[in-house]
């Protein structure tokens, strides 16, 4: 029953959900979205959606590894854990508890760009599902026992994570192609910093981002637009206005188009090659979207048909370029037999040649877009992720309504961009490899 | 998936070759527009319902043919056949599906189980019609190519491998066998290695013509599409198939347990799988409301009593489930647990004593409210997408009554809690139940 929900966890998880699947004839059917500023600064944004007697909130906060320092990595992600774990009101027990009498659940996680609290109801529970998420969010009581019990979760899938292959060498190709830019560093954050992190970080950090100005709340489920503005008013109308001043802009990335090659027993080799690529609102983020699916989307992806089908090289590969506020990236990975290493790393650069100096044909892009477009129709079937599409859009800074736009530039995208866009991104590869030595 | 507590759900515990089906609805909402339903003049049933609550469309084609239509020499050929069903037409190459849902973003897969088998496509709604033309194909011209065949029997030994290693899956098929000893639901869904290694192509093919009737099938259509569309396209593809005059052979009445009986199985895994099965209502049964709530209070939820006891408050456990599987010609409450290998007659013990005291006591009104809420919600949130809904509506129409679908809320609801403790007074007996543990190597007692 529970839906996937983006999960800050695992960047792998993370990109794979700012990785906006992609869209239909977009929002072609969909009912139009309500739009309120509240006095505080808080955008409140509603779908009215009458298809079924549920209803599914997405609290974003403009917070999460782009603005953290080195040496409080991961703090946000912690920090979501922690708030459903008690309130002033409530004990973590009390919590689940709220949700359950409702026929729901809540819950949250840090990411990148945003950070998220996330809840679902059975419809007629939309008063007491918003009540029990404003609660959350604005009176967190942060229990030093449960910040333990998730500190030890959350370094139990740091240290996973540094056992597991392929997070390992993308967290490693991710550090080197972005330096000191935040980008280049786990959301989860690094054992020693998880480790340091204390109550009074914690709340220091919640207090200078649960600031009205930070915070947008979508709402999509069988609910009337104006019943939730009147609703929302009311209970966040406390959360403090003034946001912070703004913190100085991070470092640019500084690609280092280095090989780095790690050793560690495993069975499979690991080749990824990275690559800059245009944010969320750069003009060139649609043809971007489809150049990433004619190489590594499904079955029909260049990769996987030369890689895989012709030459048997690949156990696994694909293609990835998530939705970013900031310069993005595009990677493309493939998991091999050791002894195939030099040969699939070799295919993956002819790959990237022959996109770069080749025509493509129409009939391949128009393929590339129709997959791009219909995942993202996949994507959009239930109102926890039509929610958290709103608020993520809006709080990016290119608006809820995002998604149409993009759809109609998805269509436009021509065999001629994809050249274009190829020959100026896909220019000089940073690359991590994982070679396997025996145990 | 498996974790459902209402008897429509967890007969997908029985289900071989599923992927999907993340959502096991039971819709009915009164809000909610109606589905259409038509029977064709060959006697083919086709539900359609349009659904604009996003761009897709859910296209699922049930046959009322599974595990308990096979004669001995047939075990297993309902999952073959499935298997074989994607695998190319007289007129379209292997894979065909696949490929051609996929480049679009779409899925695509199916499912056997006792009662039926059922297969879909889920995709972007504007190919829609295109694609009910294919399902008409598949269902009715699949070729049976004999390479194929090859490759898909071991693809089927390969799943009944995948299926033991899983001590969960495995727990369940086997308890079925033994709460339906010699009964067509007794068998295995996956079949029977000698018969799978015996088909030939005339015999799956065989088996396929005999079943794959139009009047043994429904046709459902849900999303954002036009039902006047829809009908067009089915009359030039599925309703141009002559009827087979078609009947069902009925079902034996399920067998009663003449006491406790008891199977120890010595599995390679750290912890013990404990599993205790009562026969219970078939699905057309007037207390199947009653048993469904019963089972959620017992162990549907964190806050059901077993949870309570045996995980929270006794730590004997580290997880423990009640749930309801109804089938058409029979039923099963079954509660299964994970836990040490030494506490395996513990558990048993506190499991009964908790059968016992709901027998004795009844359950709260909080109770009852509580697992009304969770159908409700369950409910709710599997008909959000247009899969859920034709996954619910299928399956009512192949082994139950779409009406009795529509309405099954509202029966839920008005189910009371002396209906509960007569449930559990009547379908749970203390003395007449099968028990089935796995353990470690040696872990047995």
């Amino acid at each position: 029953m529970r839906r996937p929900v983006p999960g800050a966890l695992g960047l792998i998880v993370a990109a794979g959900l700012t990785l906006i699947p992609s869209a239909a004839p977009a929002s072609g059917h969909l009912l139009p979205v309500l739009r309120h500023r509240l006095p505080n600064g808080l955008t409140l944004l509603v779908r009215e959606n009458p298809a079924a007697p549920v209803v599914a909130v997405s609290l974003q906060v403009r917070m999460g590894g782009r603005w953290e320092r080195p040496e409080d990595a991961g703090i946000s992600n912690l920090l979501q854990h922690v708030l459903v774990k008690g309130t002033a009101r409530r004990s973590a027990r009390a919590i689940a508890e709220a949700a359950e009498e409702i026929g729901g659940s809540v819950s949250a996680s840090g990411d990148t760009d945003y950070s998220e609290l996330r809840g679902t109801a059975l419809a007629r529970h939309w008063k007491a599902l918003l009540d029990l998420m404003a609660d959350v969010a604005l009176r967190p009581s942060l229990p030093a026992e449960e910040i333990e019990k998730e500190r030890r979760v959350i370094l139990s899938q740091v240290r996973n994570r540094g056992d597991l292959p392929f997070p390992l060498t993308f967290d490693t190709l991710l550090a080197s192609l972005y330096g000191p830019h935040p980008y280049g560093r786990p959301a989860l954050g690094r054992r020693q910093t998880v480790e340091r992190l204390d109550r009074a970080r914690l709340l220091d950090h919640y207090r200078r981002h649960y600031r009205a100005g930070r915070i947008v709340l979508a709402v999509s489920g069988q609910v009337s637009g104006p019943a939730v503005v009147k609703e929302v008013e009311r209970l966040f109308a406390d959360l403090p206005a003034a946001s912070e001043a703004k913190a100085s802009a991070p470092p640019a990335p500084a690609a280092a188009s280095a090989r780095r090659v790690l050793e560690r027993p495993a069975a499979q080799a690991q080749i990824l090659m990275g690559y800059l690529a245009p944010s969320l609102a750069g003009g060139d983020y649609p043809a971007v979207k489809v150049l990433t699916t004619l190489l590594g989307g499904g079955m029909a992806g260049r990769l996987f048909v030369e890689l895989r089908d012709r030459q048997g090289l690949a156990y696994s590969l694909g293609a990835l370029y998530p939705s970013r506020t900031e310069t993005s990236f595009l990677v493309i990975h493939m998991g091999t037999a050791p002894e195939n290493l030099i040969r699939a790393e070799e295919g993956l650069r002819r790959e990237v040649a022959r996109i770069r100096e080749e025509r493509v044909m129409p009939e391949e892009v128009e393929r590339a877009k129709a997959y791009l477009l219909g995942n993202l129709a996949m994507d959009r079937r239930t109102n926890a992720r039509q929610a958290w599409y709103l608020a993520f859009f809006e709080l990016a800074g290119v608006g809820h309504e995002f998604l149409d736009r993009y759809a109609a530039a998805v269509e436009a995208v021509t065999a001629e961009d994809i050249r274009r866009v190829a020959g100026r991104y896909l220019a000089d590869p940073t690359v991590a490899v994982l070679k396997p030595i025996p145990k | 998936m498996c974790a459902s507590s209402r008897p429509l759900a967890a007969l997908l515990l029985l289900l071989t070759g599923c992927g999907a089906t993340a959502s096991m609805p039971t819709p009915g909402s009164p809000s909610l527009d109606r589905p259409a339903r038509l029977v064709l003049d060959n006697g083919m049933r086709v539900i359609i319902q349009e659904h604009r609550a996003s761009d897709v469309v859910a296209l699922h084609l049930w046959v009322g043919v599974g595990g308990r239509d096979e004669r001995p020499a047939e075990l297993g050929f309902s999952h073959l056949v499935e298997h074989m069903l994607f695998k190319g037409t007289e007129t379209r190459g292997p894979g065909f599906v696949d490929r051609e849902v996929e480049a679009v973003g779409g899925r695509t897969n199916a499912g056997t189980s006792l009662d039926y088998t059922f297969y879909y496509i889920l995709l972007p709604a504007r190919r829609a019609l295109r694609a009910i033309e294919v399902m008409g194909d598949v269902a009715f011209n699949s070729a049976f190519d004999p390479k194929e065949l090859e490759r898909e029997r071991r693809v089927v030994f390969e799943e009944v491998r995948l299926g033991e290693d899983n001590p969960r899956s495995s727990l369940f098929r086997q308890l079925y066998s033994h709460v339906f000893p010699g009964h067509p639901y007794g068998r295995p869904v996956l079949g029977d290695e000698a018969a799978l290694k015996a088909a030939t192509r005339e015999m799956l093919r065989g088996y396929y013509r005999r079943h794959y009737a139009p009047e043994n099938m429904v046709l459902v259509v849900i999303g954002a599409v036009n039902p006047t569309e829809v009908s067009a396209v089915v009359e030039r593809t599925f309703a141009r198939v002559p009827a087979a005059g078609y009947r069902r052979q009925p079902l034996p009445p399920p067998p009663s347990l003449p006491g406790v009986r008891r199977h120890v199985v010595s599995r390679n895994e750290k912890q013990a799988h404990l599993a205790l099965g009562w026969s219970a209502p078939p699905l057309d049964h007037p207390d199947v409301f009653a048993v469904d709530l019963l089972a959620s209070i017992l162990g549907g939820s964190r806050s059901s009593r077993l949870n309570q006891a045996l995980r929270e408050r006794d730590r004997l456990v580290s997880s423990v489930r009640a749930s309801y599987g109804a089938l058409q010609g029979g039923g099963l409450v079954s509660v299964s647990a994970q836990l040490e290998p030494g506490d395996l007659g513990k558990v048993e013990a506190a499991v009964l004593a908790e059968v016992r005291r709901i027998q004795t006591e009844g359950v709260t009104e909080v109770e009852r409210r509580r697992a009304v809420t969770a159908a409700e919600s369950e409910h709710a949130f599997a008909i959000e997408t247009a899969e859920g809904l034709a996954y619910a509506y299928g399956l009512a129409e192949t082994v139950w009554r779409l009406d009795e679908e529509l309405r099954y809320l509202e029966r839920l609801r008005s189910v009371t809690r002396e209906q509960i403790h007569e449930a559990a007074r009547r379908y749970l007996p203390v003395d007449r139940y099968a028990v089935l543990a796995f353990t470690p190597p040696g872990g047995a007692r």
